[in-house]
């Protein structure tokens, strides 16, 4: 493991969706609520836009954890960009578990524009969690075998 | 014009990709016709000693079948590469590790338990016979494809590569005529575009396994719930395997515009699933169909774990979690 739990510092990235989520973040930014600054924002236009590379891309690239924000069912802006989304989540997580990757790393929550506290608690809690868990152990794959 | 030097090599392979190249039949006497093989361990007897006396760049393409997975594979890619002015990952092994990256979620020990049994059998790095010294090659910790240890030129997918593009590869070679380097040898675009079933994208309300279940001959068999990566998988080899009622299982790797071919398919599959209505009162029965999934990586990432974030496995407490 390259840090100890001392110095490390959990690096989540958030796919929000704007419509909902993203939106509940600005609430919370205006409602002058704090969230850790682990925490790395991207907005996308709909959670449905999350796909299973972008996921896995930022865990390739040393993300400890990744989590998606998107309309609570019924409210997605595109209808069923969340269910998709929801699904394709299920399947991403398995495959995590399969190669002993907890699976937890990867979180989708429901967030709508006007949930700013939870938008602050789920962001609390989801990097506490994150904190529990450890430096991802992508991270600290085996040093390329051909140095 | 002097007679083109051509390479043929095998690392971590099954042979597979040898025989494919004698699958273009009598076009390989054109090939001896137009080069001298200096090197083809499958079928001639060179030395590594004579590899190594040949200039650098003296050799004017080698093509690389098989994986890295011990110290020689990589040894000899490397000393390859210095020899050869092209360098082509020929098949799945060579261009995303292959099938065999699936071994990578196994560690050494369990690879070798399995396959020799008691440690007492297992292979040891030295050892003396009769007073001779006997060394192995080192097993490396994880596989990798060939553009990880060096630089790759050109890409000929296919478990093993068809016959059809082995020979425009060799048309090629014997014109003198390569083309612009980083091509791969196959289509661009997926597979369901020369596949002759009809595909709807109909909704999948359950997951069928090929030795499980009949398939309906003329409708695409992920319509019918076949995990068929013809969606996310380059064409070139002409839908053989759906033509046989084998969904495809991807060797090719993934279209000129997909990076991480697996989760393509994950996206596909995640869209498609479903009971035909979408909303919260149908995510049980969703969670239900998902859950016929056993093993994701085997059935997405067959011929690329090794080159993907399933590159190897991680040990975390508790990976089981949900
Ligand atoms: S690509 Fe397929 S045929 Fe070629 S060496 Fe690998 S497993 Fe064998
Ligand atoms: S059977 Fe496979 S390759 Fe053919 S159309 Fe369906 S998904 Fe595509
Ligand atoms: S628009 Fe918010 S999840 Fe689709």
């Amino acid at each position: 493991m390259d840090k100890t739990h001392a110095t490390y510092e959990p690096r989540i990235v958030a796919f929000l969706c704007r419509w909902c989520s993203y939106a509940g973040a600005d609430l919370a930014g205006v409602s002058r609520l704090t969230y850790p600054a682990n925490i790395v924002p991207i907005r996308v236009n709909c959670s449905g836009r999350v796909d299973a590379d972008m996921v896995l891309s930022a865990l390739e690239k040393g993300a400890d954890g990744v989590l998606i924000g998107g309309c609570h069912p019924g409210d997605c802006h595109y209808v069923t960009g969340n269910y998709k989304t929801r699904r394709r989540i299920v399947l991403i997580k398995q495959a995590l578990s399969e190669v002993g990757i907890d699976p937890r790393r990867v979180h989708l929550e429901w967030i709508s524009a006007s949930e700013g506290i939870k938008f602050q608690s789920t962001m609390t809690s989801y990097t506490e969690l994150i904190r529990e868990l450890g430096p991802s152990p992508v991270r600290a794959t085996k040093a390329p075998v051909h140095g | 014009m002097a007679k083109a030097k051509i390479g043929i090599y095998w690392a971590a392979a099954c042979g597979g990709c040898d025989c494919a190249l004698l699958e273009v039949n009598e076009q390989i006497l054109d090939v001896v016709a137009a080069a001298d093989i200096l090197l083809w361990p499958c079928a001639a007897d060179p030395k590594y000693s004579d590899l190594r006396g040949y200039k650098n760049g003296e050799i004017d393409i080698v093509l690389f079948n098989g994986a890295i997975r011990t110290q020689e594979n990589r040894e000899l890619a490397q000393l390859i590469r210095t020899k050869t002015k092209y360098l082509v990952a020929f098949g799945s092994c060579a261009q995303s590790g292959g099938v065999i990256g699936l071994a990578n979620q196994s560690s050494r020990d369990e690879i070798f338990s399995t396959v020799f049994g008691d440690q007492a059998n297992w292979p040891q790095l030295s050892s003396n016979q009769d007073g001779y010294d006997l060394h192995l090659p080192e097993f490396l910790p994880r596989l990798t494809n060939l553009a990880e240890v060096v630089e790759v030129d050109y890409v000929v997918p296919g478990c093993p590569p068809p016959k059809q593009i082995v020979s425009a590869l060799f048309t090629a070679l014997v014109a003198g005529d390569l083309p612009a380097t980083g091509t791969v040898f196959a289509s661009s675009k997926n597979l369901c575009e020369e596949c002759s079933r009809e595909r709807e994208q109909l909704k999948i309300t359950q997951i069928l396994r090929p030795h499980a279940h009949e398939s309906d001959p003329d409708k695409c068999l992920l319509d019918q719930g076949f995990m068929c990566m013809g969606p996310a998988t380059r064409g070139g080899c002409l839908a053989v395997c759906p033509a046989a009622n084998m969904p495809c299982t991807g060797c090719a790797g993934p279209t000129a515009n997909i990076r991480d071919q697996g989760a393509a398919m994950l996206n596909t599959v995640a869209s498609l699933i479903g009971t035909g209505e979408e909303g919260e009162d149908q995510l049980a029965a969703e969670d239900a169909i998902l859950a016929q999934f056993d093993d994701i990586v085997g059935t997405f990432y067959r011929f690329g774990a090794a080159t993907s974030i399933f590159k190897e496995r991680y040990h975390e407490r508790n990976a089981t979690t949900r």
